[in-house]
């Protein structure tokens, strides 16, 4: 899969966190169909007490959610964050999923003064900055539809 | 279980000392606890000692360092990080030693020598050091976390950016008044309101520093120790809380959190203080002092209700009615907190303690809580790293 999108011109900053092999940019996840549990990264396991911890199964959560809560970042992230130039400000937000798990990520290609608790998103991939091969390196952002 | 008492506190103050080493700082602040509870270093039988770190290996073994300095006796040395709570980790386990009857004079200590500006990831191993995920795909410093739960918080009860301003106001009154304190001015709204926005709607002024500091207590049950204290202070309860699942705050370094809440928010932090007010038979009401981890001022307003000081939706009216301040229902961070402080990772919890202490010990001078019998010190670490100790006079 990784194969694939990396003869887009694409590869992902770190591996195994999102798909973006087809039209619509999803986030991997993991569900055990034990208790219940959504869990991202898909390895970050936190089960139920008690579980039995069987039947973990790998799932791609729903490219759409909606925003749980955002924050603008008014100063540039030290490293390991790497990007192509000095970004800030930029917007992360919180995102709900259909799932029932909420996720954090970059908030891009959205006016960030008119965020609002509650504004459906989906999910898209955001270049950090291209690698010494030409290829753009990502991750995953969130974009707000609908906006003003 | 013996009952345990605090019978000597010790600082290094708190500011920026990139030139010195933590041995150098943790020194300093055992030599003053020693001093206060007029306690040789024979009689230490045990050393429960923060990890410090931002020092590699040897970091790791800072207790060993720091016997060193005062005189190998092959006492039990352990060292200990629990994050942000570090201390509470290393003063807890001094009290089960004492009170299980191992020992019967023990030291807690933890220092900290922080790098400049934000704190960000100690290794470049993403497959085993989880934390790297949040630095190299979300751009995520600490005060992101605590932005994203405050503007939950407004939209939720109606917290106002006045609220969030106000928290530092009262702080710095206390601040001004300590001289342990590294930022001593006062402010007031307007300049909080007006200082330059960090993470949306945090201020600068809003969120605490990161500083260098070290801090040490002895604890003891014998006899002998207790009667030479000054105004020796019983431990009523020391515990760690860890999270709680299906708590739906999304805790520093994760990049998920449920959506569904079947937990409290900071649950790590609830947990600590109910087991708290369990053992030591008393609940908020009976808190003359509560020293909370003032990170930023949504921490000031979130941990009054998680400690059950006030119902949920409550805490911007406790503080809006004075009801925080000395005179009020509870003092709050009378020592200034975080906020007149900075934060000194694996120190911090212990200085908390000593400044509760202070407070039962009637050495506050101006910030002095009329009639102080009873304090609590809580902290928040995150990844679901808590404790709360409660002192009795």
């Amino acid at each position: 899969m990784e194969q694939a999108q990396a003869q887009q011109g694409m590869v992902p900053a770190l591996p195994d966190l999102f798909d973006f092999a087809g039209e619509r940019v999803r986030l991997r996840s993991a569900k055990c169909n034990s208790c219940g549990t959504y869990f991202f990264p898909e390895s970050h396991a936190q089960h139920r007490s008690g579980c039995s911890r069987e039947g973990v199964e790998k799932v791609l959560l729903n490219n759409r959610g909606k925003l749980a809560s955002w924050t603008i970042e008014h100063y540039m992230c030290p490293p390991p964050f790497k990007t192509s130039a000095n970004i800030a400000p930029y917007g992360i937000g919180l995102v709900e999923f259909p799932e029932g798990i909420q996720v954090a990520g970059l908030i891009m290609e959205s006016n960030l003064d008119v965020l609002k608790i509650g504004q459906d998103v989906e999910t898209i991939t955001y270049t950090l900055y291209k690698n010494d091969e030409g290829q753009d390196v990502v991750t995953w952002a969130f974009r707000v539809l609908k906006q003003a | 279980m013996r009952e345990v008492s605090i019978v000597g506190v010790g600082l290094h103050p708190w500011g920026k000392f990139k030139d010195k080493t933590f041995v150098e700082i943790g020194t300093v602040a055992i030599a003053n606890a020693l001093k206060d509870a007029d306690v040789e270093w024979k009689d230490i039988q045990a050393i429960f000692s923060g990890i410090y770190i931002y020092g590699g290996n040897a970091g790791h073994i800072s207790g060993q360092y720091l016997e060193s300095v005062f005189g190998e006796t092959g006492i039990p040395v352990v060292n200990v990080y629990n994050a942000c709570a570090t201390g509470s980790a290393a003063i807890r386990m001094a009290y089960n030693s004492i009170a299980a009857g191992e020992t019967d004079t023990a030291l807690a200590v933890g220092v900290d020598i922080s790098p400049e500006g934000f704190l960000s990831a100690k290794s470049d191993n993403p497959k085993q050091d989880r934390d790297v995920l949040r630095w190299r795909m979300t751009g995520m410093p600490n005060p992101v976390y605590w932005a994203l739960e405050c503007r939950k918080r407004m939209a939720k009860y109606g917290t106002t950016d006045e609220d969030l301003a106000r928290v530092k106001v009262v702080l710095s009154q206390y601040g001004s008044k300590n001289p342990n304190a590294r930022y001593k001015k006062t402010y007031t709204l307007e300049e909080v309101a007006n200082s330059l926005m960090v993470c949306d709607p945090l201020r600068l002024l809003e969120v605490c520093a990161t500083s260098d500091g070290a801090a040490a207590v002895i604890l003891s049950a014998a006899p002998a120790a207790i009667r030479k204290a000054n105004r020796p202070v019983k431990i009523a309860a020391t515990t760690m809380g860890s999270a709680i699942y299906g708590d739906p705050t999304l805790r520093i370094s994760a990049l998920s959190a449920p959506a569904r809440a079947e937990a409290p928010l900071l649950s790590e932090s609830y947990s600590a203080s109910q087991q708290a007010y369990k053992k030591a038979g008393i609940g908020p009401e009976d808190i003359d002092v509560l020293e909370l981890p003032d990170n930023s001022s949504w921490h000031y307003l979130q941990y009054l209700e998680t400690c059950g000081f006030c119902g949920e939706g409550e805490a911007e009216k406790m503080l809006r009615d004075g009801q925080t301040q000395i005179g009020g229902k509870v003092a709050v961070c009378p020592s200034g907190g975080f906020s007149s402080f900075g934060e000194a990772i694996g120190a911090q919890a212990i200085w908390q303690v000593v400044e509760a202490s202070n407070q039962l010990r009637g050495r506050c001078g101006e910030r002095q809580v009329p009639d102080a019998k009873v304090a609590m010190a809580q902290t928040y670490g995150l990844m679901g790293n808590s404790g709360t100790t409660i002192l009795k006079i």
